[in-house]
């Protein structure tokens, strides 16, 4: 039996999960919506790795495996880390640069266009040296492809298809998700061909990209180019007319971020001194951690004025992690 | 109020004021009193930790009483925010919510400094939208008030007019001596905390420091007092043990006058870096922004890359970056408040100065949110980044 590590990206859109043997192989992975519910989306990637595993170990003979850690990266890591008992809680910015320069030590640019936000990162001998994040709004990410996509009455996953049939894309505004709406509602009632719009959201998409986020940074080749969006064809398309350049994407892309926070975690080491929760034994317990229910409730603190908004974590009925306020008169006491 | 019963962060204050009347009450008979004192509450807007200095002002410049704000709460930022301008800066609205504590606190003049930018036209504006809220019974000391001619004569006119009248203006005058030490003295105190304060052994032990300094500071009031407390501090200061590693992270912070300090516009900046354990430097603050400016000079440290004056805060910004990165800083942070034009111009530069340096640079713009979340996400990673880049560099 070998060693093995989790990594869990809870993103705003999707939950991305991986296995990974202690040299960074990828045994398992799973990719789901989070449906507006964190825990319940890492649970069921959980159980989809879980059956993975068994799959491999029943029909090809695989080594069985035992996790002994894990690591959650994305915009709920705290939660489900607290959930998991994880020994590493990332940002998505980290676990992204280690989980690239691993796959790839070569890399100079990572490009990234998830659901919510979009970042650059600029890595030189394997390390990042540089990077920046959209600020303040969400204008040209996953999530506003998708409404757009809904607009127009197509599936998302099929953008990248269409807008790569199109002869003249569209000229979109999208600089501003409003904006881009407006123009794209005003194109359309002026009878441009359905692909050739698409084709222009991705062409705009990219361009905003590169406006905003890759602004005043150097885009070196090697570049990947990673996050839900990249598994768009159109976009992709559209950054290397761009750029001038080839622009990889990985058929893993998507799973950077959760691949980054097993290597954290198997950096880390096996857990060995958890009191309670998944990890109690030492070896990850996916029973333990399905059977369990986990909830949130807000408090708000009443101590002071500033009324901070506290997340207090349940498993069953023991508090297990709290966050939210700004001093230590608000901190609550875990029970568990 | 009862000392017991004022909220903690008025109680060293509460203190002082306490203590200083018993002195009045022992020595009385002996002192005349001073008829050119004027009852008169005067609160000034929360402004970074410099509420020692604007207490100075008022008792000892204005010869007024000083009412010291709590610090702000969350409807203060939601009455500031909901009564500004769309499009409006930042620091307005949070002035503004503190203006309307003030006035609710039983303030008779509230004070706004102006400022080189749009901000001098926030006193007019802020005035006006206030008796609009319904505060009718308030005076503003606006020193962007007959900047026409000399600032010096329209400055002592609007004290006299909005404050005191009897205000003896060559002593008043002789008095901005001390408070201008005082600002100079309070900014070296934060140089030297922000450069330590990431390595304390006991946690802690800085913020306390810093609160007995504060405290000791609102009790000076004349340079002898200030020069002392200073002295104390330091000494308190650089007794506490440190765990300070030979070659720490050091980052540089750069902004806008309000964002790149004041802690509450910055969501905590210096304490949430701090926490990671870095040293931090940061060249703006009121003594090289105003005590010791001498905007030709400094823009001429950095003539390659600016020519002329940009605004109010850019010279310091850009020198203030290209020297972080020619001593060899790990990172700097660029603060500003969402849509201040001088420091959006400020960024092409600093992209500039960052390819020629090889320095990283995190750019956060702010605005009046409650959700420090994509801070404490980007803030980590940019520290991530700084920190496997130093242990590579150290292992080549």
């Amino acid at each position: 039996m070998s060693d093995a590590y989790l990594g869990i990206d809870i993103g705003s859109i999707s939950t991305k999960g991986v296995v990974i043997t202690e040299d960074g192989q990828i045994i398992a992975r799973s990719y789901l919506w989070t449906e507006g519910n964190p825990t319940e989306a890492s649970k069921r990637v959980v159980r989809e790795l879980e059956q993975q595993l068994e799959d491999a170990r029943s029909q090809d003979g695989a080594d069985a495996v035992r996790i002994v850690g894990a690591g959650t990266t994305g915009s709920a890591r705290r939660l489900v880390g607290a959930m998991l008992g994880a020994s590493v809680v990332k940002n998505e910015i980290t676990a992204h640069a280690v989980g690239t320069t691993h796959l790839h030590p070569d890399v100079r640019t990572i490009l990234e266009i998830g659901g919510q936000d979009s970042k650059i990162i600029c890595v030189a001998d394997g390390i990042a040296v540089d990077y920046a994040m959209n600020t303040l709004c969400a204008a040209g990410t996953g999530s506003f492809l998708s409404s757009q996509a809904h607009r127009l009455g197509v599936e998302v996953e099929e953008f990248g298809d269409i807008a790569l049939t199109s002869q003249k894309p569209a000229n979109i505004a999208a600089r501003c998700t409003v904006f881009a709406e407006s123009d794209l509602v005003h194109k359309i009632q002026m009878g441009y061909e359905r692909q050739d719009i698409i084709a222009g959201l991705c062409h705009a998409v990219a361009s905003n990209y590169l406006n905003n986020v890759g602004k005043g940074k150097t885009i070196a080749a090697p570049v990947v180019f990673q996050g839900g969006v990249s598994k768009n064809a159109g976009v992709v398309d559209a950054f290397e007319k761009l750029l001038g350049i080839p622009v990889a994407v990985d058929a893993d892309g998507h799973l950077m971020g959760a691949y980054g926070a097993a290597l954290l975690a198997a950096d880390a080491g096996p857990i060995r001194q958890a009191e309670s929760g998944p990890f109690a034994t030492g070896t990850f317990d996916f029973e333990a951690m399905l059977d369990f229910d986990f909830k949130t409730r807000e408090v708000e603190c009443q101590k002071c004025a500033n009324h901070c908004e506290v997340i207090c974590v349940y498993r069953n009925r023991d508090i297990i992690d709290s966050w939210g306020n700004r001093c230590d008169k608000g901190a609550i006491k875990t029970t568990a | 109020m009862d000392r017991v019963d004022a909220p903690e962060s008025l109680r060293s204050q509460v203190t002082v004021t306490q203590e200083r009347s018993l002195r009045a009450l022992f020595s009385s008979g002996k002192k005349k009193p001073d008829k050119r004192h004027k009852h008169i509450r005067v609160a000034f807007f929360r402004y970074c930790y410099y509420d020692p200095a604007f207490k100075f002002f008022v008792e000892q410049v204005l010869n007024a009483e000083y009412l010291p704000l709590p610090p702000a709460t969350r409807r203060t930022d939601e009455i500031g925010t909901q009564n500004s301008t769309d499009y409006v800066c930042t620091p307005f609205k949070h002035i503004l919510g503190d203006f309307a504590d003030a006035l609710e606190a039983g303030a008779n003049v509230i004070v706004q400094f102006g400022g080189p930018c749009r901000l001098g036209y926030y006193g007019e504006l802020q005035e006006s939208i206030l008796h609009d809220m319904g505060y009718d019974d308030f005076r503003m000391l606006n020193f962007s008030r007959g900047l026409e001619g000399s600032a010096a004569v329209a400055w002592t006119k609007e004290c006299l007019k909005q404050v005191n009248p009897d205000i003896n203006v060559p002593k008043a005058a002789l008095r901005l001596i001390p408070l201008a030490n005082m600002t100079t003295k309070l900014d070296a105190a934060m140089d030297f905390y922000l450069a330590n304060a990431g390595f304390e052994v006991e946690p802690g032990s800085f913020d306390r420091a810093w609160e007995a300094f504060m405290d000791d500071m609102r009790t000076a009031t004349d340079d002898k007092a200030v020069n002392e407390v200073y002295a104390r501090t330091m000494d308190r200061f650089r007794s506490l043990p440190l765990n300070k590693p030979a070659d720490p992270i050091r980052i540089g912070i750069v902004g806008e006058m309000f964002t790149a300090i004041d802690a509450r516009a910055n969501l905590g900046l210096d304490h949430k870096l701090l926490a990671m354990g870095v040293e931090l430097h940061r060249m703006m603050n009121l003594t090289n922004r105003f005590v010791r400016y001498n905007e030709g000079n400094l823009r001429l440290s950095a003539s390659e890359y600016i020519r002329y004056d940009m605004g109010p805060t850019s010279t310091l910004t850009i020198v203030a970056a290209k020297r972080y990165a020619e001593e060899g800083f790990d990172g700097i942070v660029h603060a500003k408040s969402a849509g201040c034009t001088p420091e959006i111009d400020c960024e092409p530069v600093l992209q500039r100065i960052a390819q020629d340096h090889s320095i990283p640079i995190l750019y956060l713009t702010y605005d009046a949110q409650t959700s420090d979340t994509g801070l404490d996400t980007r803030l980590e990673a940019f520290y991530d980044m700084l920190a496997m880049k130093k242990q590579k560099g150290s292992r080549l």
